[in-house]
C-alpha cells in the first residue's frame, strides 16, 4: 500500500511544505534573506508570484542547499561555481533563484553589500515556529533596484507606501 | 461550444516572458523612479494591504493565499 501510494505521489507531484522550507532555512544557519515579490507579500502587499527569491551569503550556499535538498531542490550549480557567477537556482517543482554574492551593484552605480542588509533585518514569522528573515524594508527597496525592470518600480512604489507607514525609530 | 480563449502557447509566454524581464534604460528607469506617489496611489495601497493583513493576519497566511492564488491563475490561463 505504501508502495502504491509512494508511486501515486511521484506521478502527481506533492504538494510543497513551505513551511517546513522556511523552518530548514531557519535551522540551518545559512545567512539567507528573502526578497523579491514573495517578501512583498509576507509583508503584506497581494501580488502573485511564481518564484522564490533569496540571498544568501556566498559562504553559506552549502548550508542553505542541504537544508532544502530534503524537499526535493536541487542546485543547477555546485557552490564553488554559484560563488564564481554569483547566482544559481534550486529547482524541483518550485523555482527559487538565490544570488550568492557579497555585494551587488545597481545599474545607477549604488553598491549594495549583503552584510549591511544581514545587519538591518528584519524577522517574520509565518506561525510561531516558522521564522523567515527578510530585509528592512528601505533595503528591500535597494534590491528592487537591481534588474530595473518595470515591475520593480510598481513594487518600490508600493513598499515606499508601506516605508512611510513604518513608526518611525 | 467554445468561449473563443484559448491559453498562450509556451512560445508566446516565453515572449512575453522576456519581455517584462527587460531592463528599462536608465534614463527611463531614472525618471520613473523620481515620479511622486501621489495621495491617491498611497490610499488605494494602504487600502489594498489593510484588507489583505485583515484577511490573512500572518505571514503564513498571506503566503499560503498566494501559492492558492497562482495555481489558480495560472490553471485558468492554460
Amino acid at each position: 500500500m505504501n508502495a502504491i501510494r509512494d508511486i501515486l505521489s511521484t506521478v502527481e507531484g506533492t504538494e510543497f511544505d513551505e513551511r517546513g522550507f522556511f523552518q530548514r532555512i531557519a535551522a540551518s544557519g545559512a545567512r539567507a534573506l528573502l526578497i523579491g515579490r514573495r517578501a512583498l507579500v509576507a509583508l503584506g502587499l497581494p501580488l502573485l508570484t511564481a518564484d522564490y527569491d533569496f540571498w544568501v551569503h556566498p559562504e553559506d550556499t552549502e548550508n542553505f542547499n542541504a537544508a532544502v535538498s530534503v524537499l526535493g531542490l536541487v542546485a543547477s550549480h555546485t557552490s564553488d561555481e554559484a560563488r564564481k557567477r554569483g547566482r544559481y537556482v534550486l529547482e524541483n517543482d518550485e523555482h527559487v533563484d538565490v544570488l550568492a554574492a557579497r555585494t551587488v551593484s545597481t545599474p545607477d552605480g549604488l553598491v549594495v553589500a549583503f552584510d549591511d542588509l544581514w545587519s538591518r533585518r528584519q524577522t517574520l514569522h509565518l506561525d510561531p515556529e516558522t521564522p523567515v528573515t527578510l530585509p528592512s524594508l528601505a533595503d528591500l527597496i535597494l534590491t528592487k533596484r537591481f534588474a530595473q525592470r518595470p515591475k520593480d518600480l510598481e513594487d518600490i512604489r508600493l513598499l515606499l507606501t508601506l516605508l512611510r507607514e513604518e513608526p518611525k525609530s | 461550444m467554445s468561449d473563443g480563449i484559448r491559453p498562450a502557447s509556451p512560445e508566446t509566454r516565453a515572449r512575453l516572458k522576456a519581455l517584462a524581464e527587460q531592463p528599462l534604460p536608465l534614463e527611463e528607469w531614472r525618471r520613473r523612479l523620481a515620479i511622486p506617489l501621489s495621495p491617491e496611489e498611497m490610499e488605494h495601497t494602504q487600502a489594498l494591504v489593510q484588507w489583505f493583513r485583515r484577511r490573512y493576519p500572518t505571514a503564513g497566511d498571506r503566503l499560503a493565499y498566494v501559492r492558492r492564488a497562482y495555481k489558480r491563475w495560472t490553471g485558468q490561463s492554460g
